[in-house]
């Protein structure tokens, strides 16, 4: 079994190479056609012609662009995106700053995301047939009409300015250290002993956590349900009634290990979109994760660093896929032996 | 004490406004350790008794009145706990479709585990000792290496075999068996019910036996009820049952089902088809009065009585003197001159898929169809007969173009079809055709039945107008015996045997010269069936085509064609004029074929099922 | 097709949806009509004003004004306006690539399958936001940037659904048929599969809809939207958000019009999908 899944995990990260080749090249080639000059825009606006002219030559800007391209890869592969044009720092090393915060963020909401979905898909199944189904049904088009950044701003403005339950500026009170060992802020504080910490950072993540799992969850519910309806259709859960299973062995037994396998293959798109979520509940919470930081990027068309921060994203959700192929792999036993 | 009673079990469906009931008033007595069959063509409200049994009717439907007494305890007005703790246990279920009836991502061992726990056997060792004994008590060898296998690597068959043996692990009391070769291949039928009735005489079981097959039923079962349309037209021993049949239906379904010895005759044919639940609520008087070649203007008038033939034997019919009387006419199959030069020519045709294994395994390839010969000549029916996977399709596929062959050759009237040019497939689209299997999927669900029958019609570049395309429809529907309003009807509206007509028609728009016609009717009731042949022989008669006929029934076949090809694992084995084949067949796979055909006579033994 | 859309105008669920629909078509088509003020129009007099019916609402500014003095009402009709646009152009640019590309790979399979399929594989390791942040920042900000980002990013999510609708559709022996009559492979895939495939491409045409409402918004919030000019829901969003103390109607408003649109637009794709019998797990999203 362990074999089978490590050989699967080997072979997609090797499908996902020339994948995230494709998917640089055409960044690189979006980002070529902009109507900017990267030379320019790293010089002081004083900057002579000849000198713009100097850094062209000295960026490679005036070789062709295959060539260009591939210059570029050589070093994205050692680890150097350049320097960002706004910050003056090496892109990856501002890209390693952020990163751990989102994936604290994406996390928490995934767990969110995966609790509610899976609690109210249950939900949703035990009311069929009763005069709450039509109604939980409606709501749950309404709550799946509310995308993350609209959670976002609704928590923000009843938790943040109506209630002042819960803080929502930034990733931890600014009173407080910052302690940096991993980069994860939550470990951090436990690692340096500072519950104080601990507690700040936590208050903070609610909201923004919140917002992303209750934007993502209603599909993975909705799903569930109609997983679950299709499995009661099945001959094998009629067999098992004939066999005098009770129904909540029949759910925990039978319908749900099967209903868990379209579950999860939405489930893995959905985390997949969620991961680039965090980006706009980043900026609404002023979160200092790399979502900020794009915008930011983007705003500036700093193109070292959104070439950085584009690629990262993608990887995130190359790996994300694989966990889920993976998982799906483990549950399905059609695809694992023959 | 008897095992199972049924005292004027009713069960209705809400139609509308409405209750129809779907079984009227049965009655019968099952004793320890007999066999019942429940006979009759779907719609019969045979599955709907072995639903009751365990109360999981479909929505809609309800027990309405009566009693169903198992032991002498009354199932209808036991607790629910009650009946849930004998099902599993006392009472146990073989169903019809082994590979879906399986959990798939659970393993075998597992659901026996499972079972075996609620069973009562406590400690887990005992547990698997229990399930490879059951396993090997159901004939599939090595019993401990199935336990950790998934449902979907095992054949149909063996999946099977241990829901048989997962149904008596509770030393049951009654058993229901719905249909349980139906979805297997033929040659499997004689062993899983060898293993029914073995497992049934170890452990003194009764059995309810739901079937379709009238010589199934007579070599299996103590005691038999044809059912029609929700009542019980006829009950007795199954032997004198169907040697000596009472109910006008029981007679009429015998000599629908073609022979597979003595004469070859023509079929009886029934008019139009058993009445839904619907069309039920307007019948007044006996059900099978409007069908009934006996029917007098009584019939119409009130239900029949039961009347007992002998003291064993009874019959709902008010006509059952006059049974006897209904027969067919002996006809005689003259045989189609063979010509010198045949029409279709097939020479050392091979199919080879490619089965990649992925990125890195090296690709193999299995040999759907292997240097396969055949000649067919004009007016000439040849049967193709196989199990499943054995390559039929293929052929067929191969023939009409839908695939390419790997090698060999497809002569067509003295021309080359084998590539697949532009100029051959019009050449095919007008002299061969194909008719598929199932109707529901070859019928274009959108299209209204005229523009079904004349889709050839509108093909290429050239539209024939909208008079032409009508009177055509207008013809073709004629020549099906179809009622002209139907043309603006869709695929949705129409039962089963018609759809498969129009499937017909659709392929006889443009007089093709070659008919290939795939499984066209099976899963069809006897009946319909029936209808279904005997307007195939009458077309060919006045179109005259010729066909290539795949089907796995051999009495289908024995009754249709004059020439058999028997093909096993992708090669032609044997083939030859069908009276030579069938009487003297030579290859073991043909010989299997034959003896898995349970015999016409219903005082005949068939050795496969006695067999110890 | 036609009577299945007649037993769709029967769904409750449908009818709702259709009038939330028609209510956000007439204020985009009649803004300039029935807005009570010019969206851009600033009445630097008076800025931040709460609704009318608020203590010191102003009688001619029905829902109050926003910083600069503009009228909120009126941007939120004209806001409808942008973001119906949108909707519809971007859906419909989606909704062609999407459906064309699917159908040539369902209904030819092999290489050609192949390459489509990797072609939608390498976008979808885009992430749908990340993307059009990226085009955007190549194609430049305006209501026509914004369509044609949106239609870039999301002809992926036609083409994947309906691909696989297509190949269901294909296992039907009636396409095989067609072929067998004649039919050329165009006339099979428009007269044979098409008609099959179209209940789920309008479903999935409204889910669209749905989406590239909230991708403006979304692009509009960052600033990389239809541009300063226009006014645009996101846009409202962003500017209300530093004076979400003195003035929280100017958040929650914009907040409202974008949900009750999205809403509008799922509402309507899932009555669809009931009464046009559309297998659609994927497709939730």
């Amino acid at each position: 079994m362990l074999v089978i899944v490590a050989k699967l995990v080997a072979r997609r990260l090797l499908a996902a190479v020339p994948i995230l080749l494709v998917v640089s090249a055409l960044l690189f080639c979006v980002l070529r056609l902009l109507p900017v000059d990267p030379a320019a825009m790293s010089l002081p606006t004083t900057a002579t012609i000849a000198e713009i002219e100097a850094k062209r030559r000295e960026m490679g800007l005036d070789r062709p662009l295959p060539e260009q391209y591939l210059i570029w890869l050589s070093d994205a592969l050692h680890g150097n995106f350049g320097r960002s044009i706004q910050f003056g720092r090496e892109a990856g090393s501002l890209v390693a700053a952020t990163l751990p915060a989102t994936i604290q963020l994406a996390g928490a909401a995934m767990v969110l995301a995966a609790i509610f979905g899976l609690g109210g898909g249950l939900l949703l199944f035990h009311l069929r047939g009763t005069w709450f189904e039509a109604v939980t049904d409606i709501v749950s088009i309404l709550l799946l009409s509310i995308p993350e950044f609209l959670w976002g701003l609704i928590l923000l403005f009843v938790f943040g300015v109506a209630l002042h339950a819960l803080p929502f500026t930034g990733a931890v009170s600014p009173n407080l250290p910052q302690p940096h060992v991993t980069g994860f802020l939550l470990i951090d504080a436990l690692l340096v002993g500072r519950l104080d910490v601990f507690a700040s950072a936590f208050r903070h993540l609610i909201l923004p956590a919140l917002a992303l799992g209750l934007a993502f969850s209603p599909a993975i519910m909705r799903v569930l349900r109609s997983s679950l309806f299709d499995v009661y259709h099945e001959d094998y859960i009629q067999q098992a009634r004939l066999r005098g299973l009770s129904e909540r062995q029949i759910l925990l037994g039978h319908a749900l290990k099967n209903a868990a396998l379209p579950t999860l293959t939405l489930a893995g798109v959905q985390f997949g979109i969620l991961f680039s979520g965090t980006l706009l509940v980043e900026v609404i919470y002023s979160y200092p994760g790399m979502g900020n930081l794009m915008v930011d990027a983007v705003r500036n068309a700093d193109l070292p660093l959104i070439e950085a921060i584009g690629l990262t994203y993608c990887v995130a959700v190359l790996l994300i896929n694989t966990v889920v192929d993976s998982l799906y792999v483990v549950l399905n036993p059609k695809l694992r032996v023959r | 004490m008897l095992a199972l009673e049924a005292r004027d079990l009713t069960v209705s469906a809400r139609i509308g406004a409405a209750t129809v009931p779907a079984i009227r008033a049965l009655s019968f007595q099952l004793a320890p350790g007999k066999i019942l069959g429940l006979v009759g063509e779907s719609g019969a409200g045979k599955t709907m008794v072995g639903r009751a049994i365990a109360q999981l009717l479909p929505p809609g439907f309800a027990i309405t009145a009566g009693a169903l007494l198992f032991e002498g305890e009354d199932l209808l007005t036991m607790a629910p706990a009650r009946r849930r703790a004998l099902l599993g246990r006392a009472i146990a279920f073989i169903p019809q479709a082994p590979m879906t009836a399986l959990n798939p991502v659970l393993t075998i061992g597992a659901q026996f585990d499972e079972h075996l726990a609620r069973l009562g056997l406590k400690s887990r060792n005992a547990r698997r000792e229990r399930a490879i004994a059951m396993l090997t008590a159901a004939h599939l060898p090595r019993a401990e290496d199935l336990l950790t296998q998934y449902p979907h690597q095992l054949s149909g068959g063996m999946c099977q075999r241990a829901l048989i043996a997962l149904a008596f692990a509770g030393n049951p009391r009654l058993v229901v068996a719905d249909e349980p070769t139906t979805a297997l291949d033929v040659t499997m039928h004689p062993p899983i019910l060898h293993l029914i009735a073995e497992m049934q005489r170890q452990h003194g079981t009764a059995v309810i036996f739901i079937t379709h097959d009238l010589r199934l039923a007579a070599q299996l079962c103590d005691d038999v009820i044809v059912m029609y349309a929700g009542r019980a037209v006829e009950s007795g021993p199954a032997r004198t049952v169907f040697a000596t049949p009472a109910h006008p239906y029981t007679r009429c379904l015998q000599l629908a089902n073609p022979a597979m010895s003595a004469e070859r005759r023509t079929l009886y044919v029934l008019p139009d088809q058993m009445p839904s639940l619907v069309q039920l609520q307007h019948i007044a008087g006996c059900h099978f009065a409007p069908r009934c070649p006996l029917v007098t203007a009584e019939c119409h008038r009130e239900e029949p009585p039961q009347v007992a033939v002998t003291a064993v034997h009874t019959v709902t019919c008010i006509r059952a003197a006059d049974t006897f009387g209904i027969s067919t006419a002996g006809r005689s199959f003259g045989p189609p001159a063979l010509l010198e030069q045949p029409l279709l020519r097939v020479e050392n045709l091979s199919k080879h898929f490619a089965i990649s294994r992925g990125l890195f395994g090296a690709a193999r390839t299995v040999a759907a169809v292997n240097d396969v010969s055949f000649t067919i000549a004009e007016n000439e029916f040849v049967a193709l007969v196989g199990e499943s996977g054995s390559g039929k399709s293929t052929i067929a596929r191969l023939l009409v173009g839908l695939e390419q062959p790997s090698s060999g050759r497809i002569v067509f009237d003295g021309a080359d079809l084998t590539t697949p040019s532009l100029r051959n497939r019009t050449r095919r689209a007008a002299s061969l055709q194909m008719v598929f299997q199932d109707p529901q999927s070859a019928l274009n669900p959108r299209r209204p039945i005229a523009s079904i029958v004349t889709q050839a019609m509108e093909a290429g570049s050239r539209h024939a107008s909208a008079e032409d395309r009508l009177k055509r429809t207008k013809e073709l529907l004629a020549e099906m015996g179809m009622p002209a309003d139907i043309a603006a009807r869709l695929p949705g509206q129409l039962s089963g045997g018609q759809r498969q007509r129009i499937n017909i028609a659709r392929a006889l728009c443009r007089v093709p010269k070659v008919l290939i016609a795939d499984e066209i009717v099976s899963g069809l009731d006897v009946s319909i069936q029936a209808q279904l042949l005997s307007l195939l022989a009458r077309l060919r008669a006045e179109l005259g085509f010729a066909m290539l006929f795949i089907s796995h029934d051999l009495s289908v076949v024995r009754h249709l064609c004059s020439r058999v090809l028997v093909m096993y694992r992708g090669e032609i084995v044997e083939q030859g004029p069908v009276e030579e084949v069938f009487g003297n067949p030579q290859h073991p796979h043909t010989q299997a074929l034959l003896s898995s055909v349970p015999p016409d006579e219903p005082g005949a033994t068939w050795p496969l099922l006695r067999a110890n | 097709m036609a009577g299945s859309l007649a037993h769709a105008l029967r769904s409750p669920r449908v009818l709702l949806a259709l009038a939330m629909v028609l209510g956000l078509g007439v204020c985009a088509i009649f803004a300039g009509f029935i807005a009570p003020h010019d969206p851009g129009e600033q009445n630097l007099l008076s800025i931040l004003t709460p609704p009318a019916w608020a203590p010191d609402g102003d009688p001619s500014f029905l829902l109050g004004t926003d910083s600069l003095g503009r009228d909120v009402l009126s941007r939120l009709i004209y806001g409808a306006r942008t973001a119906m646009l949108v909707a519809v152009f971007a859906s419909f640019g989606a909704m062609i690539i999407g459906t064309i590309l699917a159908h040539i790979a369902g209904y030819f399979g092999g290489a050609v399958d192949w390459i489509i399929g990797r072609l939608v594989d390498v976008w979808m390791s885009f992430p749908p936001v990340i993307l059009s942040l990226i085009l955007m920042v190549g194609l430049g900000v305006g209501l026509d940037r914004v369509i044609l980002a949106i239609v870039l990013v999301d002809w992926t999510r036609f083409c994947r659904v309906l691909r696989s609708e297509v190949l269901i559709v294909r296992r039907h022996d009636y396409v095989a048929a067609a072929r067998l009559l004649g039919f050329s492979h165009w006339q099979t895939i428009v007269r044979e599969i098409l008609p099959a495939t179209l209940p789920l491409l309008i479903t999935l045409f409204s889910l669209e809809m749905a989406i590239a409402v909230v991708v403006e918004a979304i692009l509009s919030f960052v600033g990389l939207g239809v541009g300063p000019n226009q006014a645009a829901w996101g846009q409202m969003i962003a500017d209300a958000r530093q004076y979400v103390y003195q003035s929280p109607w100017n958040l929650l408003l914009p907040i409202f019009a974008i949900f009750f649109a999205v809403a509008a637009f799922n509402l309507l794709g899932d009555g669809l999908r009931r009464t046009l019998d559309v297998r659609l797990a994927q497709a939730e999203r």
